[in-house]
């Protein structure tokens, strides 16, 4: 029980605190700041409405095209996540449209902590709603289990923010964007094994298998999986569309001409 | 003027076709039928054809939620009481793919025997076990 909840806040809480590391480092100058009251507030009051949305309805959710409805709209949600960090990464150096930027990290913000809120409070609910489990596992288990996952959690982000600004400033000033890449990455890999698992993308025999160094269901394995989208068993489509989806944006950031639009140079 | 020019009949005529043709695709799998009742699973043991992609159904006849888990199989669904959950699996090599229930892991807990066709040696064990029902379509 202890364990489950543990990997369960690595797995679901994790990329919300991944994201507003993420987050607050693109968007730290006055200039630009997302943490102002009236963002905060709009911020926290839609994600809660969504949270609480997609948990009532997920049941008749569920239930949608044959049983895959969840699937379906939540790999969309994660596509979703990706397409907007992707033009957050090719947009960085784009000062003219800082508020477009502004929507689109909301946009990610509030997909990130919709979907995996909603896995979250879906999994509390169904264990507080059976009195037997509580018993059995005994409440202590769960509280121990939350408030060592959270510190796992905050102690990550926390780490994870100040290497990433000090890796900014020193080695190289696109780092931390590099990395919302990779966490969108991680995204849209969550996506492709939900579509396989109800038969809208083919599914494939696994290219190699790393479980044995990094077991994908241990905290190691989740934590990978959260940053970039780790898969101990990667088939032949999933690693196909990791290295489309990076270099893509990558080579798109490259280009001259690209450069020149979004510092605004004359063409 | 179209409020939204990108969004034209064509795309949208597209998605439908491709969501046509996936379900046709997978009219064509094995299908096999699992169900939960008093935080269990039956059949515990599944035998499934190597090689094969299949289409497993999980009803759930419980009055509580439960969540079909499987590292093994890097699978994970959650079923709401009284309703029924689809996923596929597969294509796998032969072996033993282990399941359950992310609420009752010590009860609800199963696995997926994968047997190539022509296999002439079956574990004693999965003899004794009840084959899931299985429905060619």
């Amino acid at each position: 029980m202890l364990i489950n909840t543990v990997l369960l806040f690595i797995q679901s809480v994790l990329p919300m605190f991944i994201i507003i590391s993420l987050l607050l480092l693109r968007f730290t100058t006055k200039s630009k700041s997302l943490e102002t009251y009236k963002n905060m507030i709009i911020m926290s009051g839609l994600t809660f409405i969504f949270v609480f949305a997609l948990n009532r309805y997920m049941e008749n959710l569920s239930q949608l095209f044959d049983g895959k409805g969840t699937e379906i709209f939540f790999s969309f949600g994660y596509i979703l996540i990706y397409l907007c960090s992707v033009l957050l990464f090719l947009l960085d150096n784009k000062h003219k449209i800082n508020n477009a930027k502004k929507a689109l990290a909301f946009v990610v913000f509030l997909l990130v902590f919709s979907l995996n809120g909603s896995h979250f409070i879906l999994y509390l609910t169904g264990f507080g709603a059976q009195s037997s489990l509580l018993e059995s596992a005994g409440i202590e288990s769960l509280v121990v289990g939350i408030i060592l996952a959270m510190g796992i959690c905050s102690s990550v982000a926390i780490l994870f923010y100040f290497s990433l600004r000090y890796s900014d400033s020193n080695i190289h000033i696109k780092i931390s964007c590099y990395f919302l890449l990779f966490f969108s990455l991680g995204q849209l890999m969550q996506s492709i094994t939900l579509l396989q698992q109800v038969d809208v993308l083919p599914l494939n025999y696994s290219f190699w298998n790393s479980t044995q160094f990094i077991a994908e269901n241990s905290e190691l394995g989740q934590l990978f999986r959260v940053l970039f989208g780790y898969e101990a068993r990667p088939s032949f489509m999933q690693l196909i569309i990791y290295f489309i989806a990076f270099f893509v944006p990558v080579l798109i950031s490259k280009n001259r001409y690209f450069i020149r639009l979004s510092t605004g140079e004359k063409l | 003027m179209h409020k939204f020019p990108f969004i034209s009949y064509k795309l949208l005529l597209i998605i439908n076709l491709f969501f046509l043709c996936s379900s046709f695709v997978e009219a064509k799998r094995p299908e096999y039928n699992l169900s939960l009742q008093n935080h269990l699973f039956y059949p515990a043991n599944i035998i499934f054809p190597a090689n094969t992609k299949v289409k497993l159904v999980i009803f759930n006849f419980d009055s509580s939620v439960e969540e079909f888990d499987s590292f093994d199989l890097n699978r994970e669904k959650v079923i709401f009481p009284n309703k029924k959950a689809t996923i596929f699996i597969g294509p796998l090599p032969e072996g033993e793919y282990h399941f359950f229930g992310e609420y009752h892991p010590h009860s609800a807990r199963g696995k997926i025997i994968v047997k190539s066709e022509n296999h002439s040696s079956v574990s004693p064990e999965a003899l004794t076990s009840k084959q899931g029902e299985k429905h060619a379509h």
